[in-house]
Parts: C-alpha cells; sequence; structure tokens
C-alpha cells in the first residue's frame, strides 16, 4: 500500500469552469523524494494543496476521486488531521510567517500551541527543530527583521517541528538569491536522507537530477511524464512542451545534433556535462 | 528593520509580574473611577498616588514620561483650553478674551476633564508599556476569548508597519514613472488614488496564504491550545481584582446616589 495514493483526481476550483487537476493517478511511498516540475498554470501548486489537505478542505470547488496520505481518506478526515502529518510550505516566506508572534521562538511554537502540545513539550521541540535548520542562533529576533532565506527557513522550522510524515513544497526556493536558495536546499536534504517523505515543486533542474529520486513532469492539469530524474529531465517530450531546461541538456542536445555529444545519454548537471565533452 | 512593533518595555518589576488581565482590570478601575467619582478631586489625587507611583513601580516611568509629555498633555491642554473657554458655565468671570469668557466654573470644570482624559490615557500607555500582546492574547484566549479575534488584534499591530512599508514601495514606483508626490496638497491626495488599489488588492492577495499557512499550523484546530510561555495568576491577582471592582461598584454607586 503506497504512503501517497491519488486515484483519479480530477479538481475544479469553485466559480471556474475548466479542471486543474485532470484524472491524476500517483502513488509515492515512503520516504520517496520526488520533485515535480511543469510550466505555469500546469497544476503543481494545486497538487500541493490537494496533498496536504486544502484541496477540497480549504478551497471547496468540485473533486473527483479519491487522496489517501499516511493512510487517511481525503473524503474521511478534516483538514486539523491532516495538517498533523502533512506539512506544507511555499513560496513567499514573508506571508509564512504567522504574524501572531514576536520572536522567533516563539512563532516555531505557534503550531504546537495550535495543537495542544503539553508546555513541557514545546520548548524542547522547538529547540530541537532550530537545530536541525540551524537558526538556533535566532530565537530571539522578530521573524520580520530576517533576510528571505531566513524567513523561509523559520517557515520551514515551523512546520517540521511539528513532526509532519510528508512534506509538501511548493517552489520554497523561487524567490531567494542564491545563498537563501542554498540555506533552504540544505534543510530539505537533510530531511529527505532522515527518511522523510518528500514532495517538492521545483524549477533548479541540477539540483533535482542531484537529490530526487523520482520526478514528475505536469502539463494542463495531467501527468506528461514520470520516472528518474535523468530520464525525465533530459527527455525530448520536455524540450517539446515548453518545459525549463537545464542549460547543459540543451547545449549538450545541439551539440548531439552537430555530433559533438558522443554519449547515449544528455546530461542535466555541470559534472555530467564535462564528463561528456571530455570524450 | 521593525524589531521593536509593540510599546512593550521589557523589564523586571512587580507589575510585569502580575496577570495580563488583573492589569487590564486595574487600567479599567482607574478610567472608570476617575468619570464617576463624584469627588471633584479623585483624578487629581489618582494621578499623584497611582499613575505616577505606579509608573515607578512598574520600572517604566522614564518611557512613561516620554510619552506623557508628547502625547498626553498636549492632548489634555488643548482639551483644557477648549473646556475653559467654551464651557457656558458660572458666573466668576474671571477674564475675557475678545468675546469668550472664562469663569471660575469653567476653568473647575476644565481642570477635571483635561485630568480625566489624562489618568484614562495615561492608564492605558501604562498597560501597553508593562503588558506583552501576546501573553495578553493568550491569557483572555485561555479565559475564552476567541482566537481568531485574539488573532486579528496582534496581526494587526504587526502587520501595520510592512503594510506601511509596502506603500513606500509602491509609492517609490510609482514616482519612477514620474508621480507627482511632492507639490500642492490637493494635488498630492490625486496623485495618492491610484496607489490604494495596489495596496489593498496586493493586501488581499496575501490574506489567502498567510490564512493557509496558519492554517497548516493547526490555527483553527478544535483541540484546546497550550501556550509557549507560563502566564502568572496568583492569590494577590485574584485579590487585587475583587478589590479594584468593588471600588469601581463603589464608585459608580456614589455617582447615582448623589445625582
Amino acid at each position: 500500500m503506497a504512503f501517497i495514493n491519488l486515484q483519479n483526481i480530477t479538481y475544479k476550483y469553485p466559480l471556474t469552469k475548466t479542471s486543474v487537476l485532470k484524472s491524476i493517478n500517483l502513488q509515492i511511498n515512503e520516504g520517496e523524494f520526488v520533485a515535480v516540475i511543469g510550466p505555469n498554470g500546469a497544476g503543481k501548486s494545486t497538487l500541493c494543496y490537494a496533498l496536504a489537505g486544502f484541496v477540497p478542505h480549504f478551497f471547496k470547488g468540485e473533486i473527483s476521486g479519491s487522496i489517501e496520505v499516511a493512510g487517511m481518506e481525503s473524503s474521511k478526515s478534516t483538514l486539523d488531521e491532516w495538517v498533523l502529518n502533512v506539512g506544507l510550505a511555499f513560496q513567499n516566506p514573508f506571508n509564512q510567517i504567522s504574524g501572531a508572534k514576536y520572536t522567533v521562538f516563539e512563532e516555531i511554537a505557534f503550531g504546537l500551541e495550535n495543537n495542544g502540545v503539553p508546555r513541557a513539550e514545546i520548548r524542547p521541540r522547538v529547540e530541537e527543530a532550530m537545530k536541525l535548520t540551524d537558526i538556533t542562533n535566532l530565537a530571539d529576533r522578530s521573524p520580520y527583521s530576517l533576510s528571505g532565506g531566513q524567513q523561509q527557513r523559520v517557515a520551514l522550522t515551523s512546520i517540521l517541528v511539528m513532526q509532519p510524515k510528508l512534506l509538501v513544497l511548493d517552489e520554497p526556493t523561487s524567490q531567494m538569491d542564491p545563498i537563501g536558495t542554498r540555506e533552504v536546499f540544505g534543510v530539505v536534504r537533510r530531511m529527505a536522507e532522515e527518511g522523510m517523505t518528500v514532495v517538492m515543486v521545483e524549477h533548479k533542474m541540477e539540483w533535482i537530477a542531484n537529490f530526487a529520486d523520482r520526478v514528475i513532469a505536469l502539463k494542463d492539469g495531467q501527468i506528461l511524464m514520470e520516472g528518474k530524474p535523468n530520464e525525465v529531465l533530459t527527455s525530448d517530450i520536455l524540450a517539446e512542451n515548453g518545459f525549463g531546461i537545464s542549460r547543459y541538456t540543451s547545449t549538450a542536445r545541439e551539440a548531439k545534433r552537430q555530433g559533438f555529444w558522443k554519449k547515449e545519454n544528455l546530461p542535466v548537471t555541470l559534472d555530467e556535462a564535462v564528463e561528456g565533452f571530455k570524450l | 528593520m521593525h524589531e521593536r512593533l509593540s510599546f512593550y518595555v521589557k523589564r523586571n518589576s512587580v507589575i510585569h509580574d502580575l496577570n495580563p488581565l488583573t492589569k487590564v482590570i486595574l487600567t479599567l478601575a482607574l478610567i472608570l473611577i476617575a468619570f464617576s467619582s463624584p469627588w471633584y478631586w479623585t483624578p487629581h489625587l489618582q494621578v499623584l498616588i497611582a499613575i505616577i507611583p505606579l509608573g515607578f513601580v512598574g520600572k517604566v516611568a522614564p518611557e512613561f514620561f516620554k510619552t506623557a509629555i508628547r502625547l498626553i498633555l498636549p492632548a489634555a491642554g488643548f482639551l483644557f483650553l477648549m473646556q475653559a473657554f467654551f464651557q457656558p458655565i458660572g458666573q466668576d468671570v474671571i477674564f475675557k478674551f475678545y468675546f469668550l469668557d472664562v469663569t471660575q466654573e469653567s476653568l473647575m470644570f476644565a481642570f477635571r476633564s483635561s485630568m480625566r482624559v489624562f489618568v484614562m490615557v495615561s492608564a492605558f500607555t501604562f498597560l501597553l508599556l508593562t503588558t506583552h500582546p501576546s501573553e495578553l492574547m493568550s491569557d483572555l484566549t485561555r479565559r475564552g476569548l476567541p482566537g481568531q479575534f485574539a488573532y486579528v488584534i496582534i496581526s494587526t499591530l504587526q502587520i501595520l508597519p510592512q503594510m506601511q512599508a509596502k506603500a513606500q514601495t509602491i509609492i517609490s514606483a510609482q514616482r519612477s514613472r514620474g508621480l507627482d508626490t511632492e507639490s500642492s496638497f490637493l494635488k498630492r491626495m490625486g496623485s495618492l488614488s491610484p496607489l490604494i488599489g495596489p495596496l489593498v488588492f496586493g493586501s488581499l492577495a496575501e490574506v489567502e496564504e498567510r490564512a493557509i499557512a496558519i492554517e497548516a499550523r493547526g490555527f483553527t484546530s478544535k483541540k484546546t491550545k497550550t501556550s509557549l510561555h507560563e502566564i502568572p495568576d496568583t492569590h494577590f491577582d485574584r485579590l487585587m481584582r475583587w478589590t479594584l471592582s468593588i471600588l469601581v461598584i463603589i464608585s459608580i454607586a456614589l455617582n447615582l446616589w448623589l445625582s
């Protein structure tokens, strides 16, 4: 039995005419790290909301099919239960700060307070989570005084402190500079290495090639392709369908057309490209 | 950026250690007594024996006097002048200013009104200086105030400065495209109107994201919320709340009985 099981999901937001997700079938195993890619409007964020229980519990709208995550069935459970098992973080770090707390430490404790965790447990859990994401030094700062990368790590920590079984990330680094990106990716990688199931929408192809177990390419609400990162990311189908592609892949593809690229497979990362061009 | 988003000043004092509700009751009691007591000198006496000593006991005297001089005194002073000149009571004209008479009665009346306002504003200032807003809200939530209500108050305090910063960004963006924000007042008001759309609609869009973010952390969970900080509530707190409530009742009763 898969940890995540989407059966034939079709979903329409309220007051809209077209379905954002169309007959999605998806199984993900516990501990897997899955990256989701796709052009704008492909339904990536909606897929994230579906995994995190916000579709349909928060957004309403019309849904058919069944969503199962960590043994919960969407139609039979509430958002309350869902958020205890699934953590969701998204693009804009600023909007993920609750605004109800004056220090980073309190901000991270917010989710535990809401869920009635006894006071004696809150402090050690917050401290442990801050160690994990390396933000212990920010504990007494105001969440609003931080840089984007720091805020995103606070947002991530606020989710991780609740010890979710599944982490859903919707482009967590898209508004971040290189330093912030590296900070956030560092945390995500550590979580994946510790065996947490992660579903992440991301555009940085090289990063996906290095760390994801599987890639799902979404277009117009449907799964266009899925498979091992290198198979999917170098496929001609992506190039033909307007997906963002690693510059090393497109360079090598052109080189292959002109006869300079000798290998069978195309590269995604710089290292693979260097290796291939040496031949 | 804004490290300090509230008036709260962190100090170690007896007042800081009081339960937040006790401080709210203290504030309300000071105000209600100032306004209801039939004895003329009550508000004046309150300033001398309650407001000023509380500032020292709470170790917030410097901050308190700064606020008093900058904000409370001018307001109370203005009120005093208005009342003294425009209150049409009394016969004993002390002096005339064109057609305005200042009588002994109007002067006395003005003195008391402005003192009452002084007590009211300084009691609130004192509450804000010694009570952490999130502690106040978690204490009130624990006593049955809806969590959503507490959230609206706290987050508004925090998000206002962010809105200001955003408005400034929008203004700068428009100025760089030639928007006039520096000529006459009317012209400036006119040129500000196109800025309101982006600010309001942008903020509304953010509200949904923020709702998702706090929902993802169990904001509307049915479970009984807990609190990171232990909020003190001692026998002394309870005693004080009862005493203050009784004083207020006496003051109001005397007022009704004597009038």
